[in-house]
């Protein structure tokens, strides 16, 4: 039997006024390990939503002191998506799926009767997939990490859920046998199997996953900002550039970067 | 917009003339020698303007110098070509530009040729790549409104050049003449900076078109229809996220180089 939203949510919502500066976002993003915040307006309504990608505009824009003021000016008002997506609580599992697909979204607001209750994401889906309890996600998995998730390009679908949401990284490094990277898996690869309630046939990674996007250890975080953004991908693979066919130094997130620049000593937070 | 400014003023049909006759001559030799050297500027919307043409001297647009566009690989061929037509280079400006441009000085008749190489870099980047095989002897018509509407502090002369090619050419998705709104509306929506500037000049241009005393009033109505689709293409073309977040921050942040003018 298809599952319900409601069974897959998580009740209630983290939320910042829109005059919420983009250091203060990043700072309360990371604070409660979640991606989006529900920008709330004076009159208590849902306005709009902010997720750490957004952020990333921060880093993007600020190459010089100039722009870095003007975006330090900035705030959840003016940076946030609106309206924001929603879906009933009593909603399927994979009408979810489809709607995140079709509007290139990571979450969904949750009403219930029109009431907003919760809030589902990618990672909800991929955990039904796996059918395991969700678990609330590690901070150790949401830094840029030297440790990360990997598998070979033969691994069964249903393997890779599992060690997503067992491991709490919302992605898998595709690898060669060697090490050399031949692409990434991440949540939203999976979402079209989100109806088989973990029966993922004998699909593989390898017909799931895109092309990773690689960037140096050595590059700035602004590079790596650009870098996402401009591809719209939430990660790239860290290489050593003496040696781009070995094994990835590591994997780097769109949340890495918000969590920078969250830390009290950032630029962000002064 | 600034007036009065460079490339506006009476400009005898002596005068014009030479220019002209420069510039065959030039595009002749190239093709000679199998160069793919384009023209921009004025003089590229004078050729490629038949039935407009006559508005640049109508309305006070005087040629400067005879600019061309080129691929940096065939940086030696040129240099050695306009060597052989009585050209020197000033080095110092290939130097500090790092080759992406050229300077040629003619003194027994006092002509300025301008080169750029692989792209135009001002105010926004206008790649050749692929771009010069597709008209000749000058660049494409779409590049050519580009090179104008790339112009975040755009001049009396732009708006000149960018009403005749408005009159001339219909809008399209083809390069035949056409102008490529299709490949514009592309570039755009790739880069939110450029898609700021070219509204911008486009919305200029159409509101400065219906001040021309020069223009019959059907004239400039056709450029304010043209001006107006133009922007239609420009909006229906899909965006993807980089634009998307870029267009939230807006003109907070400067969206275009700062251009320091060489003469």
């Amino acid at each position: 039997m298809t599952k319900l939203v409601r069974e897959l949510m998580r009740p209630g919502m983290v939320t910042c006024k829109p005059q919420a500066t983009l250091g203060q976002v990043a700072k309360i993003l990371t604070e409660n390990h979640v991606h989006a915040l529900f920008v709330i307006g004076a009159d208590g309504k849902i306005k709009g939503i902010i997720t750490d990608f957004d952020l990333l505009t921060g880093e993007w824009l600020s190459g010089d002191p100039e722009s870095l003021a003007a975006m330090r000016r900035m705030t959840a008002g003016d940076l946030m998506s609106a309206p924001v997506n929603s879906i009933e609580a009593n909603a399927s599992a994979k009408e979810a799926a489809q709607r995140m697909q079709e509007r290139v979204v990571r979450r969904l607001l949750v009403t219930d009767s029109g009431k907003p209750v919760g809030v589902i994401s990618v990672s909800d889906i991929v955990a039904s997939i796996a059918e395991k309890a969700i678990t609330k996600r590690k901070t150790v998995a949401d830094v840029m990490s030297d440790a990360f998730l990997t598998c070979r390009d033969q691994t069964p679908l249903a393997s890779a859920a599992r060690a997503m949401t067992s491991s709490g990284w919302r992605s898998v490094l595709v690898v060669d046998a060697n090490g050399k990277p031949l692409g990434v898996v991440s949540g939203l690869d999976l979402l079209p199997y989100c109806d088989s309630e973990g029966e993922c046939g004998n699909a593989i990674v390898a017909d799931v996953m895109h092309p990773a996007i690689t960037i140096h250890m050595h590059a700035t975080l602004q590079e790596a900002a650009r870098k996402l953004i401009e591809n719209h991908h939430h990660r790239l693979v860290v290489i050593d550039p003496a040696q781009p066919d070995a094994i990835p130094m590591g994997i780097i997130s769109s949340f890495d970067i918000v969590a920078e620049m969250a830390r009290p000593e950032s630029i962000w937070q002064k | 917009m600034p007036t009065g400014s460079i490339g506006m003023g009476e400009q005898s049909e002596t005068e014009r003339g030479k220019f002209e006759s420069e510039l065959k001559r030039i595009i002749e030799a190239s093709s000679n020698a199998g160069l793919m050297l384009r023209v921009i500027g004025s003089l590229a919307f004078q050729m490629h303007c038949p039935k407009y043409g006559y508005l640049q001297a109508a309305m006070g647009r005087a040629y400067t110098d005879i600019d061309f566009a080129a691929y940096r690989k065939q940086t030696k061929e040129i240099r050695s070509l306009m060597a052989g037509l009585g050209y020197v280079e000033n080095r110092e400006v290939s130097i500090i530009s790092e080759g992406s441009r050229s300077i040629f000085e003619n003194h027994s008749n006092n002509l300025h040729i301008d080169v750029f190489f692989d792209k135009l870099d001002f105010c926004h980047v206008i790649s050749w790549d692929g771009r010069l095989e597709v008209d000749q002897p000058t660049i494409p018509l779409s590049e050519m409104l580009l090179e104008k509407m790339q112009i975040v502090k755009i001049n009396e002369k732009d708006v000149v050049d960018t009403i005749m090619l408005l009159l001339e050419h219909p809008l399209g998705n083809n390069d035949q003449e056409t102008i490529n709104m299709a490949h514009i509306a592309k570039l755009c929506a790739n880069d939110w900076g450029l898609w700021r500037t070219t509204t911008m000049n486009l919305d200029k241009v159409g509101k400065l078109a219906v001040g021309y005393p020069q223009l019959e009033d059907d004239q400039k109505s056709q450029v304010v229809t043209q001006v107006k689709k133009a922007l239609e293409y420009l909006d229906a073309e899909s965006k993807p996220m980089a634009w998307r977040l870029r267009a939230r921050v807006g003109d907070r942040v400067k969206w275009y180089k700062e251009v320091d003018e060489v003469h």
